[in-house]
C-alpha cells in the first residue's frame, strides 16, 4: 500500500481519511480469503466428482466376470490372495447408516444421482468465487481511481447561479467514465443509517436483477436529491453545501458525509446514498473543499484528475414545441415573463422593451413578427398592451399572435412545463406560486387579452396547477392543449369573458 | 469508585464472553443439523430409486439389521422432520442469545465510557 500512501501525500490538499488505504487493504484481504476458501472447496468437490467417475467405470466393468482374483487386504499390513465373487451384488451406503443391496446397474444409477448433487455444489461455489473475484477487482479499480493512477477523469461542473430557475432540482454533471459500480463504495459513512445491501451488493459485475435494483436505487436517490435541493433552495440563503437545515435525515448524513471525501472508502459497503452523496459533495457539499478544488484543476478533492466544466452564462435552453411547430427558448420565456410582469405592474403601454418584439432568437420570434405583418398591425405589442389596459378585451389579432403572446404569459407562470428533462420544477413552482397572488388580477387580464384560441385557466391560483399537469408530457404543444382546455373551462369563467371567448371561438371556427 | 466500576466491567465482560461461547456452540450444533438434513434428503431420494427387491440394512452399532424398504422410507422421513424441528428450535435459541449478547454489549460500552472517565480524571490529577 506504499503507492497509495505516496499518492495520498501527493494529493496534498485532499483531506482523505487515513482509513482509506487500510480499509481497502482489509477489504481486499477479506475478498482474497473468501476466494481462497472457495478455491479449496472447489478442489475438494472436484476430487469427489472424479472419484465418482472412476467408481462408475469400475461398476460398469465389474459384472463382466463372474469372479476376480485379487489380493485381499488382511488387516492393516498384509494382503492375501483371494477371489472377488458375486460381482453383481453390491451393498451401497445410502448415507446416515443406511445400506441397500443393489445390482451394479442400480448402484450406477445411485452414483449418477449423487454426482448431480456434487455438480450443484460445485456450481454454487463457482458462482460465489466469481462474485468475490469481481468484488476484489472492483476494489482494485477503486483504489486506482482514488489513487490517480487510472485513466479516470472526473468532470465537474460548478453551479454558481443559485437563483437560476431550475425548479428545485439540480442537474448534476455525471462524472466521465464513471460506471455505476464505482459509485457504490463512495460515501459509505452515510450508509450506516440506510444500510440496504451488504457486501454482496458491491460487485462490479451486476446480474440483471441487480441492475434493475440498482436502477431503482438510483431513482430513489434522485428523488432524495430533489427533496434535498428543494430544501436547500427554499432556505436559499445558505448556499453552503453543508446544509444547516436538518430537515431530513439525509441532509444530516450529507453533513456527516461531507466531512469524508467523496472517495472515502469504508469497510461497510452500503448502496444507498453513494451516488447522491458523491454528487452532493461534488456540487453542494463541502464548500471548503470546493474552494480548494477550484484552485487545482488536476488534483481534485477526489484525487482524480478533474475537468471543470461550466455552462455558458445563458440560461438553459430548452426547445419547446409550442403550437404550430414553433420553439421557444427557455431564456426567452424568462425574459418574457419578466417583461410581462413589468408591464402588468406598470400598466404602461410602452413599458415593454423594444427588443422583445424585434429580437429574433427563435422561430417563434419570427412567427410573431410575421404575424404582425399579416395583420397589418405594425406592432403586436401595442395591441396587446391595449388589451391589457382594457379589461376583458379580446385581442383582435389572429390566434397566432395571441397564441404567441399567450405563450409568453404562460412562460410567466408556466415554466414548469417547459422542461421535460429539467427537474427543477419544484422550487420554481414555489417561486411562481409565491408571486402568483400578487400578480393574479393583472395576469388574468393579460391572459384573457392574449387569448384568441387558447385556454386560460379559470382561476389565477389554480393556474399553476394546470401548468404542472401539462408539464409532464414532453414538449407539449401548448396552444393546442389550450384549445382542448377551452371547452371545459369556458363555462366556468365570468359571463363577460365567456361571451368573448365564444365569440372568438366562433369567429375562429 | 473506579475499582468498583472496573470490577463491574470485568463481570460484565465475563458474562458476555460466556454468552458468546454459547452462541458459537449453538451455531455449530445447528450446522451439524444442517449437514444431517442434506444427508437425509439424499438418502430419501436414493431410497426412492430402489425397488422392493433390494434389501435395505440399517447399521446399528456393529450390526447390519435388515429393514423393510417402506419402513426405511418412513423412518427417514420421520428423521427429516425431527431434524427440521431441531433446526427451528436452535434458530429461536440463537436469536434469543443474539439479543442478549447485544444488550450485554451495550452495557459493556456504557461501562467502558464511565470507566474511562473515572480513570482519566484521577490519572490526570496524578499527573
Amino acid at each position: 500500500m506504499a503507492s497509495v500512501h505516496d499518492q495520498m501525500a501527493a494529493a496534498g490538499k485532499v483531506k482523505r481519511s487515513k482509513d482509506l488505504p487500510q480499509g481497502v487493504e482489509r477489504l481486499k484481504e477479506e475478498h482474497r480469503k473468501v476466494v481462497k476458501d472457495c478455491r479449496s472447496q472447489i478442489e475438494h468437490w472436484k476430487k469427489v466428482e472424479n472419484d465418482y467417475e472412476s467408481l462408475q467405470e469400475r461398476l460398469r466393468t465389474l459384472p463382466d466376470k463372474l469372479s476376480y482374483d485379487i489380493m485381499v487386504p488382511f488387516g492393516p499390513l498384509a494382503f492375501m490372495p483371494g477371489k472377488l465373487v458375486h460381482t453383481n451384488e453390491l451393498t451401497v451406503l445410502l448415507g446416515d447408516n443406511w445400506f441397500a443391496k443393489c445390482s451394479a446397474k442400480q448402484a450406477d444409477a445411485l452414483v449418477e444421482h449423487r454426482k448431480k448433487h456434487v455438480k450443484n455444489t460445485l456450481d454454487d461455489l463457482q458462482k460465489v468465487m466469481k462474485n468475490f473475484q469481481n468484488r476484489a477487482d472492483f476494489t482494485d479499480d477503486l483504489e486506482k481511481l482514488t489513487g490517480d493512477t487510472g485513466d479516470f477523469v472526473d468532470i465537474r461542473e460548478e453551479v454558481i447561479n443559485e437563483e437560476e430557475v431550475t425548479k428545485g432540482k439540480h442537474r448534476l454533471a455525471h462524472k466521465a467514465n464513471s460506471k455505476p459500480k464505482q459509485v457504490y463504495l463512495l460515501e459509505l459513512e452515510e450508509d450506516k443509517e440506510k444500510k440496504e445491501g451488504d457486501d454482496e451488493r458491491t460487485t462490479g459485475v451486476l446480474s440483471e436483477e441487480e441492475l434493475w435494483a440498482r436502477l431503482d436505487e438510483l431513482e430513489r436517490q434522485e428523488e432524495l436529491q430533489d427533496e434535498r435541493y428543494r430544501y436547500t433552495r427554499l432556505d436559499s440563503t445558505d448556499t453552503n453545501g453543508e446544509d444547516t437545515t436538518s430537515s431530513s435525515e439525509e441532509e444530516k448524513e450529507a453533513d456527516g458525509g461531507s466531512d469524508v471525501q467523496v472517495n472515502g472508502h469504508q469497510k461497510e459497503n452500503g448502496w444507498l446514498p453513494t451516488s447522491i452523496t458523491s454528487q452532493m459533495n461534488g456540487t453542494n457539499g463541502s464548500h471548503p473543499e470546493d474552494e480548494e478544488e477550484e484552485d487545482c484543476d488536476e488534483e481534485a478533492g477526489n484525487g482524480l484528475p478533474t475537468i471543470y466544466f461550466s455552462h455558458t452564462a445563458e440560461f438553459k435552453k430548452v426547445r419547446i414545441n409550442t403550437g404550430k411547430n414553433t420553439t421557444l427558448k427557455f431564456s426567452e420565456r424568462n425574459e418574457q415573463k419578466a417583461q410581462a410582469k413589468r408591464k402588468k405592474k406598470s400598466g404602461k403601454s410602452n413599458g415593454h422593451s423594444p427588443h422583445e418584439s424585434y429580437k429574433i432568437t427563435s422561430p417563434a420570434d419570427i412567427y410573431r413578427v410575421f404575424v404582425d405583418l399579416v395583420n397589418g398591425e405594425p406592432i403586436p405589442r401595442k395591441s396587446i398592451l391595449k388589451s391589457r389596459s382594457r379589461e376583458n378585451s379580446m385581442c383582435s389579432d389572429t390566434s397566432e399572435s395571441s397564441t404567441a403572446d399567450f405563450e409568453e404569459r404562460r412562460a410567466a407562470f408556466g415554466r414548469s412545463w417547459s422542461h421535460d428533462d429539467a427537474t427543477h420544477s419544484d422550487t420554481s413552482d414555489g417561486i411562481t406560486e409565491e408571486e402568483s397572488p400578487t400578480g393574479t388580477s393583472p395576469r388574468t387580464n393579460g391572459r384573457f387579452e392574449a387569448f384568441t384560441g387558447t385556454v386560460i385557466e379559470k382561476d389565477p391560483l389554480p393556474c399553476s396547477i394546470p401548468h404542472l399537469t401539462i408539464a409532464p408530457p414532453a414538449l407539449p404543444t401548448i396552444p393546442e392543449r389550450k384549445l382542448e382546455e377551452v371547452g371545459p373551462e369556458a363555462p366556468q369563467e365570468p359571463p363577460k369573458r365567456m361571451s368573448k371567448f365564444k365569440a372568438t371561438q366562433l369567429h375562429q371556427k | 469508585m473506579a475499582e468498583a466500576i472496573q470490577k463491574k466491567l470485568q463481570s460484565e465482560l465475563e458474562k458476555y464472553q460466556q454468552l458468546q461461547k454459547d452462541v458459537s456452540k449453538s451455531m455449530s450444533a445447528r450446522q451439524k443439523l444442517e449437514a444431517q438434513l442434506t444427508e437425509n434428503n439424499i438418502v430419501k431420494e436414493e431410497l426412492a430409486l430402489l425397488d422392493i427387491q433390494n434389501t435395505v440394512y440399517k447399521l446399528i452399532g456393529p450390526v447390519l439389521v435388515k429393514q423393510d424398504l417402506d419402513e426405511a422410507k418412513a423412518t427417514v422421513s420421520k428423521r427429516l422432520e425431527y431434524i427440521n424441528g431441531e433446526i427451528q428450535r436452535y434458530e429461536t435459541l440463537l436469536k434469543e442469545m443474539e439479543r442478549k449478547s447485544e444488550q450485554h454489549r451495550e452495557v459493556l460500552s456504557s461501562l467502558q465510557h464511565v470507566n474511562i472517565f473515572c480513570f482519566e480524571m484521577p490519572q490526570a490529577a496524578d499527573m
